[in-house]
């Protein structure tokens, strides 16, 4: 641990626990609370990655994910944020993206043919000639990407909880923590979540050499400890903004959405880099990178350093590295100013400083693993250029460097805050907040340690009075003197590799390059270069990405703008938005009697359906065919609670229905049924069914399964609006229904029941309501799947009884269960469309051929206005029905095939199935109007391409092709 | 034509799907056959104490709705909750809630009988409009419930949230749901209701949740002894 430094006050390491690790095959030792980068770094590994497109070397940017330098793997789990990540005993790990590992990576060339891959190359140099696409989509691919995914990863839960607060505080630096206590203590419930571990944000770390500050944030810890209306969440962050103050909190354990009454955000500021050439070797580091490793980890950044700062931020951090016992050889300070406060400190511990000078160019190693120098110049801050006339060369072991910050605005901007460009801290700040969300400390533009306090205490109170509390309204004025942020700390370099956006190798010259090409809006500049859409989303480089364009463009800041935020605030594991995985479904009461006589199971809507009963070594086909027949020739039941039941109450209730579909019922006896069509207000098909009157002011309304929810959710919308006198009852749970079809239903029905069933007493299209088998049953007389059809509603506990006495009573007969597959095909055979399968989201009415079931003339029913219009004009489809060849053998066409005529589309097929025993193939599909006659022929294109001849018919199939 | 008595049709609990048939004790309550008992009873009251999970979908249950609810239930001796989304207690043994201005939800508890008296009334009176019920319900009890039920539901459910007699029609697991929170022997619960075919999907998501946080399933035969 050679970089290790002696202990020093509030680090975050554990010096009594060591730890072992191998990185790159390579043993390492660590203490605990180390992460990854602070381990190998304190052992001297300084090339802990390789950059995204160059595979440049690249060593501690942040130390604290705002930029992916060091990504590695530890054989299950890929990109991890090594800088943030606490190592463990035992870990082996890897670098993501190289080849040959981290220091001998092969694909390290590239950065030599660099100058052939500028940022939109590939948009360029590909297309043509077309042949060769695949070949270079194909390498693309590869290079793309950094970590390898690992198909094998376990199956971790992380839980997606839900919790609430009064006040939630983003951020639990030193102004998060005055406004959490703030508002605790005027009784409030607060969370305060930060993502680092531990707490204190900046005041643990930006010392300037004086650890006394450490005693104030051991109060401010203290005191939030003591006060049991605080929750603490640290090593958790504000994922994104949602409406209503819905915050997701990611941790290692999942994500905890919170909704809090109001959130104070107090996120800080994002630390810029100063753009110079080279300004990406190993040892070059922000100067709050080298101030983390200092104090979080007691780790020295380099031995013998310069200093490179446009702000006074460098400065305190010199004087931390002095105090850590790291020598300082120089600080390089690019204003013409130099620092008013800090400038004796510094002097009169010797340090040269250099005034109005930049860092014209880091000097590699030369293996191009660290830094061996630097060159600095003269800098003309007003050209921002470096007078190269008067370079010198300074040699250091590494560079620290400040510019100034871009506040962690993110939420802010989700939640719609307006941001204005400050001149006095160079930043955009908060101009407008929405309601209930208040911003303090850095992120507020105020940057004082003394201001950010009272910024803190000033947004609690502003919080507890939005929260109808009583607190003084204090405002806290503005900063004054130097701005913490430099206006445009860019050193450009002829021959480039001055680095803006490290996720992405994005120089000054990829910026200056889109813009010739036209991309100088920074949307359009973002997409172009790709800058801020790597892993780090921007947090290093938007800022300075704004002020390269604006240079550009010679235009303000403010008039640039910003890109539009979106959650999250970092990339977030699938595993943690999957969570548990939720999957409702719902189980009809005979789910157990299916599954014991081995039903294959189909999902329809949100129930698990017995989709056919396969005998042992049966196909499904076959065991369709078989079922199917068997309810021709015999009789079959099917389970059919899924279907939609709805009662309508009331002396309006025929009324409704009116107006609801498109029949009429007013007129309809009770005792019978009516066939009911949904439309939407488009005139478009949405569901259909049967509505039986069981009495004057009662209608029994079932539909279909998939639809059910949704239809009942309409007819409440609708009753909102018409305000008639009807009661909507959703019986779809409380009752099941059975039906029994085929020719020996009704016989074996009669076994079962006193009711008179004779066709004459019970005719086609009636119901009763009677007791079969003990049971209270509303039985309808349907002809959906067969013309002797018999649709049997109880309730839903009753069902399996009553369901065991119909098999009961059906042995005789040979009784065959049927499954959903199999009343596909048997309404297909009755030439019964169905809505959702033949029909979809554009189809008509009059498309499907179902004008009959349209009164017109009604005053009014649902989609009748676009009806009206539609009916003037000319169809563009119509569904037909069709019969493949008698005995056709060859490729058997499948549902959504395209019906065409040579390269003309003239529709698809929606339902097709062979018949056995119509021993034929039959089906539904579009076709133009011209081919709809009975004895149109038209093509079939199948999968395989091949053209599948196809004839109109009449249907019911089975009238047509058996005389039934 | 063979004959049926409809008394003797014995019901399974909405919920029975999901439950093991062989390690469970069964017995038929109210005419349903309800697992009564998951694990002995020491196991069953530690369970209860941190995260219990109670199938009660075999209590009965009668719903009715309609402008003159209100008046036909007052009219029956029926408690009536003052407001929408409340609940209340009748007669000592009936839960009686209030969905919304004009839906009501009444359940006897064991030992209950307003339900089979209201359910004998079937003459049909204008507005008022009965609801069939066929309710998966369940009892979770222990010091985890909010933290499991923290994982299904949006909703902050704690007490000074949700009030002793308020009542709340949302989503818990993904699916609609009724939920109040109750104090039964002592004990804080809630009573979590949902359509019974979605009971076995809920009892899964439940007992799944509780075993991790160190709970489980808790038999009938817990409740009907207290």
């Amino acid at each position: 641990m050679m970089f290790r430094t002696p202990k020093q006050v509030g680090e975050w390491v554990n010096r009594t626990k060591k730890i072992n690790f191998t990185f790159e095959g390579e043993e390492f030792s660590a203490f605990e609370g180390d992460t990854i980068s602070s381990a190998l770094w304190a052992a001297g590994q300084k090339v802990l990655g390789r950059s995204f497109k160059y595979h440049r070397a690249r060593g501690v940017l942040s130390l604290a994910n705002h930029d992916v330098n060091v990504l590695v793997t530890d054989g299950i789990d890929t990109n991890i944020r090594a800088d943030v990540v606490e190592v463990k005993n035992g870990m082996v790990l890897t670098a993501v993206n190289t080849s040959g590992g981290v220091k001998k990576d092969k694909n390290s060339y590239i950065d030599s043919i660099s100058p052939l891959l500028p940022v939109g190359f590939y948009y360029k140099a590909f297309h043509t000639p077309r042949r060769l696409f695949p070949f270079w989509e194909n390498v693309i691919r590869k290079a793309a990407g950094l970590g390898v995914v690992n198909f094998d990863y376990p199956r971790i839960l992380k839980r997606k909880t839900h919790s609430h607060c009064d006040v939630l505080v983003i951020g639990a630096g030193p102004t998060g923590l005055t406004a959490a206590c703030t508002a605790a203590e005027a009784g409030l419930e607060v969370t305060i979540v930060d993502e680092n571990l531990q707490l204190g944000g900046s005041l643990g770390y930006n010392r300037a050499g004086d650890t006394s500050v450490m005693s104030r944030l051991d109060n401010l810890i203290s005191k939030v400890i003591s006060l049991p209306n605080i929750k603490v969440m640290s090593g958790s962050y504000a994922a994104g903004y949602y409406p209503d103050h819905l915050i997701p909190i990611v941790s290692e354990a999942g994500i905890n959405k919170v909704r809090a009454k109001s959130v104070i955000v107090a996120s800080g500021a994002f630390e810029q880099p100063p753009v110079f050439r080279y300004n990406d070797l190993p040892g070059v580091m922000l100067g709050s990178a080298a101030q983390r490793l200092l104090y979080r980890y007691a780790v020295k950044p380099f031995n013998n350093g310069i200093v490179v700062t446009a702000n006074d931020y460098g400065y305190r951090v010199a004087l931390d590295l002095l105090q850590a016992g790291t020598k300082i050889v120089a600080l390089v300070d690019m204003r013409q100013t130099g620092s008013i406060v800090y400038a004796a400190a510094l002097a009169k511990r010797g340090i040269k400083v250099y005034i109005g000078h930049c860092v014209y160019e880091a000097i590699a190693s030369s293996d191009k693993s660290g830094v061996r120098g630097a060159v600095i110049c003269p800098y003309d801050e007003k050209q921002s250029v470096a007078l190269t006339d008067k370079q010198f060369t300074l040699e250091c072991d590494g560079i620290a460097m400040s510019a100034g910050w871009a506040p962690a605005g993110a939420l802010l901007y989700q939640a719609g805050t307006g941001m204005q460009f400050d001149y006095g801290v160079e930043q955009f700040v908060p101009s407008r907040l929405p309601n209930g969300m208040f911003a303090a400390g850095k992120v507020n533009g105020i940057f004082e340690l003394e201001q950010r306090l009272r910024d803190g205490v000033r947004a609690a109170n502003d919080a507890i009075r939005h929260l109808g509390g009583q607190a003084p309204q204090n405002d806290v004025e503005k900063h004054v003197g130097i701005s913490p942020s430099h206006a445009y700390p860019m050193v450009p370099h002829p021959k480039g590799k001055n680095f803006v956006d490290f996720d992405e190798d994005i120089q000054i010259k990829d910026f200056v390059n889109a813009a010739k090409e036209g991309f100088d809006n920074i949307e359009l500049m973002k997409r172009f270069t790709t800058v801020g859409m790597g892993p780090s989303q921007g947090k290093h480089s938007n800022m300075n990405a704004i002020r390269i364009l604006a240079k550009i463009r010679g235009l303000p800041v403010e008039k640039i703008g910003t890109t539009t935020s979106r959650p999250f605030f970092h990339p977030t594991p699938i595993g943690h938005l999957g969570g548990r995985g939720f999957h409702s479904h719902r189980l009809t009461s005979l789910h157990d009697w299916h599954q014991a006589n081995d039903a294959v199971f189909t999902d329809i809507g949100a129930w698990k359906r017995a989709a056919y009963y396969p005998a042992a070594g049966q196909s499904k086909e076959d065991a369709i065919q078989t079922e199917a027949f068997a309810v021709r020739k015999t009789a079959g039941i099917i389970d059919g609670s899924s279907f939609g039941k709805i009662e309508i109450h009331g002396p309006d209730a025929a009324l409704f229905l009116e107006r609801f579909f498109t029949g009429v019922y007013t007129d309809q006896k009770v005792g019978s049924c009516r066939y009911v069509m949904l439309l939407d207000e488009t005139g478009v098909v949405i569901d259909d069914g049967i509505a039986s009157r069981l009495a004057d002011d009662l209608f029994y309304l079932s539909i279909g399964t998939s639809n059910a929810a949704a239809v009942y959710r309409e007819m409440q919308r609708s009753q909102q609006m018409w305000q008639l006198n009807i009661g909507l009852v959703n019986v779809t749970g409380a009752f099941g229904a059975i039906n029994i079809a085929g020719p020996a239903a009704r016989e074996i029905l009669s076994t079962l029941t006193d009711l008179d069933l004779s066709y004459g007493s019970f005719p086609m299209s009636s119901v009763r309501e009677s007791q079969v088998a003990g049971v209270e049953t509303r039985m309808i007389r349907v002809a959906f799947v067969a013309d002797n059809g018999y649709e049997l509603h109880a309730p839903m506990g009753q069902i399996p009884h009553l369901w065991n006495a119909l098999i009961e009573a059906g042995k005789k007969h040979a009784l065959c269960p049927f499954g959903s597959d199999t009343q596909r095909l048997l309404r297909l055979e009755m030439g019964h469309a169905m809505p959702g399968v033949d029909t979809d989201g554009l189809t008509n009415p009059f498309e499907i051929g179902a004008d009959w079931a349209i009164k017109m003339d009604k005053p009014y029913f649902i989609g009748q206005r676009s009806l009206t219009i539609l009916a003037k004009r000319p169809l563009r489809k119509q569904l037909v029905p069709f019969v493949l060849a008698e005995n056709y053998k060859g490729e058997m066409p499948m549902d959504c095939n395209l019906v065409v005529d040579g390269r003309d589309i003239l529709g698809r097929v929606t339902s097709i199935s062979y018949s056995k025993y119509l021993d034929r193939c039959i089906g539904f599909a579009y076709v133009t109007p011209a081919r709809k006659e009975v004895g149109s022929v038209f093509q079939i294109r199948a999968d395989s391409g091949s053209l599948v001849a196809a004839t109109v018919v009449k249907s019911p199939f089975i009238k047509t092709l058996k005389g039934a | 034509m063979q004959q049926y008595d409809v008394k003797s049709i014995i019901q399974t609990s909405p919920v029975a799907h999901a439950q093991p048939r062989e390690s469970a004790k069964w017995e038929v309550v109210n005419g349903m056959n309800t697992a009564v008992e998951f694990a002995s009873a020491t196991i069953e009251n530690a369970r209860k104490k941190v995260l219990g999970v109670a199938d009660v979908s075999c209590l009965a249950r009668y719903g009715v709705k309609g402008p003159n609810a209100t008046q036909w239930l007052l009219e029956r001796g029926i408690a009536i909750p003052t407001t929408p989304n409340s609940w209340t207690i009748c007669e000592q043994k009936t839960l009686v809630l209030r969905l919304g201005s004009s839906e009501f939800l009444i359940e006897d508890q064991l030992g209950g009988s307003a339900c089979s008296r209201l359910a004998s009334d079937t003459t049909r009176v204008a507005s008022v409009f009965k609801v069939p019920r066929a309710d998966a319900a369940f009892i979770v009890s222990g010091s985890e419930a909010l933290n499991l039920l923290s994982e299904l539901c949006s909703l902050d459910l704690r007490e000074k949230s949700l009030a002793a007699k308020d009542l709340i029609m949302t989503q818990v697991a993904g699916i609609s749901a009724t939920l109040i929170r109750q104090t039964l022997n002592g004990e804080p619960v809630y009573r979590i209701w949902c359509d019974g075919t979605y009971g076995p999907y809920m009892w899964e998501v439940l007992i799944e949740i509780a075993t991790e946080l160190g709970g489980g399933a808790v038999g009938l035969a817990q409740y009907q002894s207290s």
